[in-house]
Order: C-alpha cells, then structure tokens, then sequence
C-alpha cells in the first residue's frame, strides 16, 4: 500500500490510535497525534498479519542517504593498523557492500581469530598490519572500537602485501605465497568463493 | 515583510546547507552531521550534541569591519540560535553524536537574528536530521505608533524597540522571544501577533521550498 504525498516536517501524519510511527515520524505525546520529522515521501506500511498491534506504521522517507553504520552480525571489510600480542587494530572500511563515510576502529581478539585452539594462537602469524580482512561485527565493543572476529572459513585476510610488495597468493588456511620472490607467510587465510 | 528568496545545497560538501534572503539581508547556513563527537569529554550519552557558530563577513556591512569572531555579540546570537534549534531537533534520536550548525551573514540589512534562524531550519531540513517542526523566525517593531513587520537596519536604528519571535508554527509553540528597549504590555501584544503571522507566512514560504526541492530531486530521479 503506497500513498505517495510529499510532506515537511511538522506536518500532521495521523493520530496515535490509529497509526504507529515509524522512521522520520514522532508522535507528540500531549496531544497524541503523529507528526513529520524529515522532509520525504510519506508511506503507510500495513502491519504484520500475526503481531498484537493491527496498527500500519506510517514513515516518511527522506533524501540524504547517511553512511552505513557497522551492526553487529554484519559482515566488514577492514584494513589491519597494528598488530599485537593479544589484539589486532582495524580499520572498518566497507560495511556489506557499502564504504564507510566515517572512520570506525575494530579489534580482533586472540579468541576471536578462528574457531579451534583459540588459546594458542599466535597474532603475528594471523595478521600483518596493511592486510585487507573479511570479519563479522561481535558486538558495538567499547567506546574505541567494534569487536571484530574471524573464527569461519570464509572470514580472514583477503588480500596481503609481501615484504617484497606484490600481492600474495592464498595456497592453504594458513599460508600465503608471494609471487615474485616464492617466499610464504603466515596468515588466517578467507575462503574466498569463486563462482 | 520584505521579499523572501531561498535556495537549497548550495555548500556541496556540507550534509545540509540553504542561502535565506530576506530583503537585502543575505545568509548562509551549512549544517554537518550527525557525526561523531570531536572532543569525547563533551559528549552526551543519550543526545545529539547541537553546536552553532555565528559569524558576520567582513563585507557584511556599509564599513567593512575588522574580523571579530569571538565578539559579544557573535557569541549571543549564536547561543540563541544554538538553543533554538535544539529545542526542535530531534536529539534523543542521535546519542553520542554531534550536529554543527555554521551561519554566515553576507549582506547585513537588519534581521540577521531571524534570517539565520530560518537559513539553519532549511538547512537542518536539507540534510535530513529529524525534527519536531520547522523553526520560523521574524521580527517586528513599533514606530511612530505603528507596528512594523520584519526592520531593516535603518528602520532598527531609529531607535523603536525591536522583537525577535521564533516559532514552530504548525505546533503553534514559541522558541525564542527577545526584545530590547520597552514596550507597553497592550502594544506589546500586538506586535507579537504581528511577529507570529509573520512567521507563518515565512513557515509557508520554507514548505514550499522544501516541496520544490524534493519534487526536483524525485524528478531526477526519475521517480
């Protein structure tokens, strides 16, 4: 059900009996009514047939696309900063398919590197600062940086540079080659899928 | 009132920005955010963090003025609009981030005060930060026992008192009342019914410009 009608914010959109409000509307709670708060096309979305509330949500979608925001479960894409003992430093560059528009900071635990004999893993043999790495989002973290993991198959670095400067070839889980001088290095390597 | 003109985007690497006239006085607004707070030690964990700067170009004005950014007066008005606006947005929507509202004036002919509120309103609106209503700001005076509607510098200076209303129309609230001088309370009421229909007028002007620039961009987007 779409009814498309242009609206500014504090236009009236509908009474809190009958309406919930969805993004870029509010309702105002002495007079119960639902008001506008961006400018865009106004929506009525019908309610799911099984929840308790049979109100449709009214939403006014709005222009200005703002960045994505990494959410925990998503999947990122992040350049290693620096390497640790215990952690690695990322930077988050691509949530999903989409670039970032701010800088957000994550942090790969030792526990967090790959799924078996978490406790004997060693960070300098997972990661090289510069590796480009796939990872999922644990958690918002704390307030420096997401906590980041790379315990699956598919997840861990993606692409590396070699001390000689080349991009190194994935030849197992943990090694990589580079092909200009045959030397192999360390690293938590993805499985990446070719189709 | 004088004539209106506004226009949208004009800053294109701000996230939202709007050029207001209003007669010969000519403002621009760039809003940036949200977006993360710069300085952590005044972030706020469950709001938006709303700051305004106000400043005047040197060529604003009949003499061109020495740069005085930190003056009194700068720092006033952008206190008083920094309030205004945060009693409109939307800030609980947007923990711990920060939204910065810059204003300049280019061309100063009385009302400054109120074209920047109404320049930082399209400007919020452009850049699609949530807000309760959109802010419209007026002022008016009395001179020679007739009330005036929106002053310009020499009608300002002749020394009538000067009020500057700031509304948020379709909720019919007031956000910002400031008056200097003195006014009798009887005659004081009629210059603010004036203020507010100025206002609604502005208000009606504003939606119209965010109409257009909507239906413009639908438009392009082939929608």
């Amino acid at each position: 059900m779409q009814e498309a009608e242009l609206v500014t914010p504090g236009e009236v959109l509908g009474r809190a009996a009958e309406l919930k409000a969805g993004k870029g509307a509010y309702v105002a709670p002495h007079n119960k009514t639902i008001y506008a708060s961006l400018t865009g096309l106004r929506r009525i979305i019908p309610p799911p047939t099984d929840s308790a509330d049979q109100r449709p949500t009214v939403e006014v979608t709005g222009h200005k696309a703002h960045g994505p925001v990494p959410e925990p479960g998503s999947v990122v894409i992040a350049r290693i900063t620096k390497v640790m003992a215990r952690t690695a430093s990322a930077d988050i560059m691509c949530v999903g398919p989409k670039s970032v528009r701010e800088n957000f900071t994550g942090i790969i635990r030792q526990q967090d590197v790959r799924a078996t004999e978490i406790d004997k893993v060693d960070m300098h043999l997972s990661f090289h600062p510069g590796d480009m790495v796939r990872a999922v989002v644990l958690s918002l973290g704390d307030a420096r940086a997401y906590y980041l993991s790379t315990a699956k198959n598919e997840l861990g670095v993606v692409s590396a540079e070699s001390s000689a400067g080349a991009a190194m070839v994935p030849i197992s889980w943990t090694e990589m080659q580079c092909p200009l001088t045959g030397q192999i290095e360390q690293r938590k390597v993805a499985k990446v899928e070719v189709n | 009132m004088r004539q209106l003109r506004a226009q949208i985007g004009n800053v294109a690497k701000a996230d939202g920005s709007s050029v207001f006239e209003m007669g010969n006085t000519k403002v621009i607004a760039a809003v940036y955010g949200p977006r993360e707070v710069q300085n952590k030690s005044q972030q706020i964990s469950d709001q938006a963090l709303v700051r305004c700067e106000y400043s005047m170009a040197n060529f604003s004005t009949g003499d061109r003025m020495r740069k005085l950014k930190g003056d009194r007066r700068s720092t006033e008005i952008s206190l008083v609009i920094r309030q205004t606006m945060e009693a409109c947005i939307l800030t609980h929507l947007m923990p711990r981030s920060q939204i910065d509202i810059f204003v300049q004036v280019l061309q100063a002919d009385g009302g400054t005060r109120s074209a920047c509120i109404n320049a930082a309103t399209l400007a919020l609106a452009d850049a699609g930060i949530p807000m309760r209503d959109i802010v419209t700001s007026c002022s008016a005076g009395y001179l020679n026992s007739t009330p005036l509607l929106d002053l310009n510098y020499t009608e300002d200076s002749a020394g009538g008192p000067d009020v500057t209303l700031g509304i948020l129309p379709k909720l019919d609230k007031v956000t910002l009342l400031q008056m200097d001088a003195k006014l009798p309370v009887d005659i004081f009421e009629n210059v603010m019914q004036l203020a507010i229909e100025g206002c609604k007028a502005i208000a009606n002007y504003i939606r119209e410009v965010l109409l257009e620039n909507t239906n413009q961009l639908e438009y392009r987007r082939g929608l």
